[in-house]
C-alpha cells in the first residue's frame, strides 16, 4: 500500500516537473547590438592655433582629438586588477575593479568610480562590496573577491557579476551578482549563480555579457579547475537557467563573444595550452544563438595566456585589445578589423616595455572595452598591478583609423605573429 | 524571496550537520540512541549550527560549512535525515551501485572532459526528467518506497526553486552523496570478502 501511495506521489511530482519544464522560456536569438546614439560619427572640431596675418584669417582646420588617457582613482591599496566598465544612462561611464593588499587577500574589495566625459575626470572611488558584506548577503563563508563584470538588464537596472572564493585559489571560484536600481549608487543583496555540480566550484567571469532578444543575458564564463574551458550561461535575473559548453579540455578560458547575427556568434579565448602548442587566440563559433558551440581555427594572433578584450562598433568595425606576444604581458596592442575583410591589423601599440630587462618589465593586462555611444571606445586595463589605466578613443578617431587602414596597405597582423 | 531561500538553506544544513554528528556518535558508541535522545540532540546541535555564536566568527557555523559544500542535494539531505527514523531501512545496494555508476560517468563530463555536458540536461531536458522518473519508478517496483518519496520530493523542490540552483541535477546528486555511496559499496564488498574468507577458513577441509 505504501508503495502505491509513493508511486501516486511520484506521478504528482512528474506532473509538476513537466509543468515546470513547459513554463521555461524558449532559447531566444541574440539581440541586435545596442545602439545608444544612432547619429553618424562626425569629426569633432578641436581648437587649433589660428594663424593670423594682417588681412587674412586662416580658417580653423578640422582635426580629430587624440585619444584621452587617464588613471582610475587611487584607492590606497597596493594591488589593483580586473577593471571593467559600463555606460550609464546619462552618458557617463562607470568602472569597477578590485583592490586590496594583494590579489586574493581577504581585504580585497570591489570598487567603483564614474568617468565624466565632459570633464574627462573620475569621481572618488566607492566600495561596491567587500568580503564581509558578500558573505553576509550570501549566507556562507567567503574568503576573497575577484573579477567584477557589469551588465544591464532588460528593465534598465545594472547587474554586477563578481567572483567569490570560499575555498582554495581562483580555481575554487563561484559567481554571484548584485543589482542596482540607481545606476550603481546602491546595490541590493547578492545572489549566488549555480553553475557547477561539484560544490559549485570553479566558475569565473571576465568578459561582458551579450543580450538575447527576449531581454535575458548570455554571460560568457569559464572554468579553471580540472578542466579549463568556456561556458555560455543563460541568465534570468539572478539565476542561471541554462548553460552551454563553448570549449572543452584544458586550453581555453575567458571567452569574449561577438554577435554576428541573431543566430551566429564567435568567441575568442585566452589560451591556456601546454608548451609545444600554438600560442594563439582559440576560437569557437555558434550557428544557433549559443545553444551549441563548435571549435574553429585559431585567430592567428599571438596570445601569451592573457585576457582578450573586444568591441563591435555601430559601423560593423571590431576592435581588440590584447598582448600580441607569446610570452609576457609587457606589450598591449589595439587591433582593428572590419566585417568585410575580417583581417586584423595593429592600430596602435598602447604599452610596450620590451626595452626593459625581462625581470623588470611591467605587466599590462586584463583589458576591458565598451562603447558609450556605439562609435567610441573606452578601454581600461591593469597597469603593472599597481594602477588601472583608462584610454578613450573617440568615434571620429576610430573612424579615421579605419579609413586609413582601408586605404593604406598595412601588414596584416598575421605577419606580426610570425615575428 | 532571496532572504527566505538563504534562511531555509541554512536551516537545512544545520539539521543535516546535526544529523551527521548524531550518526557519528551512534557509530562511535556502537549503539542506537532512543528517538527522543536523537531529537533532543538534533535540536541542540542544529541550533548551535544555525545561530551566530560570536567567538570571533562573522557567521553561524552552518554558513562556514555551506561556504565549502554549497547546498546539499535534496536526495542526500532526506537520506541522511530519514536514516535516523526508528523504522529506517538501509538503502538498497542496487541504488548505491546505480548512484556510484551515474556519478562516475557524470562528473568527468560535467567537469569538462568533452563538449558533451550532462549537467546542462538538468536545466530543461524532458528526456532527463523522464529518465529520473523511470529511475524512481524502478525504486518503487523494487519495493523501496522511501526512494520514490525522496526523488519525488527532489523533483518538486526543483520545480519550486527551493534552492538557488535551477538545475535538477543539483537536487538529485552531489559529490558527498556519490562519495557516501561509493564508500558504502566498498565497505559492503570488504565485509563480504571477510565473511567469505572466514567461512572458507571454518569449512576448509582437513
Amino acid at each position: 500500500m505504501s508503495r502505491v501511495i509513493a508511486l501516486c506521489f511520484l506521478l504528482l511530482a512528474a506532473v509538476i516537473g513537466f509543468l515546470h519544464l513547459d513554463s521555461r522560456p524558449a532559447w531566444a536569438p541574440f539581440a541586435p547590438i545596442a545602439i545608444n546614439d544612432p547619429s553618424p560619427v562626425e569629426e569633432v572640431l578641436e581648437p587649433q592655433p589660428v594663424s593670423k596675418s594682417k588681412n587674412t584669417i586662416v580658417p580653423i582646420k578640422p582635426s580629430i582629438p587624440s585619444p584621452i588617457a587617464t588613471w582610475l582613482p587611487d584607492t590606497g591599496a597596493a594591488s589593483v586588477h580586473a577593471a571593467s566598465l559600463i555606460a550609464l544612462k546619462d552618458g557617463a561611464v562607470r568602472a569597477f575593479w578590485f583592490a586590496g593588499s594583494r590579489e586574493g587577500a581577504a581585504d580585497v574589495s570591489i570598487y567603483s568610480a564614474v568617468f565624466d566625459p565632459r570633464a574627462a575626470s573620475w569621481s572618488a572611488p566607492t566600495v561596491v562590496i567587500d568580503r564581509v558584506s558578500a558573505e553576509t548577503g550570501l549566507s556562507r563563508y567567503i574568503a576573497k573577491l575577484g573579477n567584477p563584470v557589469p551588465s544591464r538588464t532588460a528593465d534598465g537596472r545594472l547587474q554586477l557579476f563578481f567572483v567569490t572564493v570560499s575555498i582554495g585559489g581562483w580555481a575554487g571560484s563561484s559567481i554571484s551578482s548584485i543589482m542596482s536600481d540607481d545606476e550603481g549608487l546602491t546595490w541590493n543583496k547578492p545572489q549566488r549563480l549555480i553553475t557547477s555540480p561539484l560544490m559549485n566550484l570553479s566558475t569565473l567571469v571576465k568578459s561582458p555579457a551579450v543580450q538575447f532578444s527576449d531581454g535575458r543575458l548570455g554571460l560568457p564564463a569559464y572554468h579553471e579547475w580540472i578542466g579549463r574551458f568556456g561556458e555560455f550561461l543563460r541568465i534570468d535575473a539572478g539565476q542561471v537557467i541554462d548553460k552551454r559548453r563553448m570549449s572543452s579540455g584544458r586550453s581555453a578560458i575567458q571567452p569574449l563573444v561577438f554577435v554576428n547575427s541573431p543566430q551566429e556568434g564567435i568567441a575568442f579565448f585566452r589560451q591556456t595550452r601546454s608548451s609545444g602548442q600554438a600560442k594563439q587566440v582559440p576560437v569557437s563559433q555558434t550557428q544557433n544563438a549559443g545553444q551549441s558551440w563548435q571549435l574553429a581555427p585559431d585567430l592567428p594572433i599571438a596570445n601569451p595566456n592573457s585576457a582578450v578584450a573586444g568591441l563591435e562598433l555601430n559601423n560593423g568595425v571590431r576592435i581588440l585589445v590584447l598582448n600580441n606576444i607569446e610570452t609576457g604581458r609587457y606589450r598591449l596592442t589595439l587591433l582593428m578589423s572590419d566585417t568585410k575583410s575580417n583581417q586584423w591589423q595593429v592600430l596602435e601599440v598602447l604599452e610596450d616595455d620590451e626595452a626593459s630587462p625581462d625581470s623588470n618589465r611591467k605587466e599590462f593586462s586584463y583589458p576591458y572595452l565598451i562603447s558609450a555611444d556605439g562609435n567610441d571606445a573606452h578601454l581600461v586595463y591593469t597597469w603593472d598591478r599597481k594602477k588601472i589605466r583608462h584610454r578613450y578613443f573617440s568615434g571620429a578617431w576610430l573612424k579615421r583609423a579605419n579609413n586609413q587602414l582601408q586605404t593604406v596597405e598595412t601588414d596584416p597582423v598575421t605577419k606580426e605573429v610570425q615575428q | 524571496m532571496n532572504s527566505f531561500m538563504q534562511t531555509i538553506a541554512l536551516i537545512e544544513l544545520s539539521i543535516t550537520s546535526a544529523v551527521v554528528l548524531v550518526l557519528i556518535m551512534q557509530k562511535l558508541t556502537q549503539q542506537e540512541f532512543p528517538l527522543i535522545a536523537k531529537i533532543s540532540l538534533i535540536l541542540l546541535l542544529g541550533n548551535l549550527f544555525f545561530w551566530p555564536l560570536g567567538l570571533g566568527m562573522e557567521l553561524p557555523l552552518a554558513a562556514y560549512i555551506r561556504g565549502v559544500t554549497g547546498d546539499l542535494s535534496i536526495v542526500l539531505t532526506l537520506l541522511l535525515w530519514s536514516s535516523l527514523l526508528p523504522s529506517s531501512k538501509t538503502t538498497p545496494i542496487v541504488f548505491k551501485l546505480a548512484i556510484a555508476i551515474i556519478a562516475l560517468g557524470f562528473y568527468p563530463f560535467a567537469l569538462g572532459l568533452d563538449m558533451v555536458d550532462p549537467y546542462a540536461w538538468g536545466y530543461g531536458s524532458i528526456a532527463f526528467l523522464i529518465a529520473v522518473l523511470v529511475f524512481a519508478a524502478v525504486c518503487g517496483l523494487a519495493n523501496w518506497a522511501k526512494g520514490v518519496w525522496i526523488i519525488a520530493i527532489a523533483i518538486i523542490a526543483w520545480a519550486a526553486n527551493w534552492h538557488e540552483s535551477a538545475n535538477l541535477w543539483d537536487y538529485l546528486l552531489d559529490p558527498f552523496l556519490a562519495i557516501w555511496m561509493l564508500f558504502a559499496l566498498f565497505g559492503m564488498l570488504i565485509k563480504r570478502r571477510r565473511a567469505k574468507a572466514q567461512s572458507g577458513y571454518l569449512f576448509r577441509p582437513g
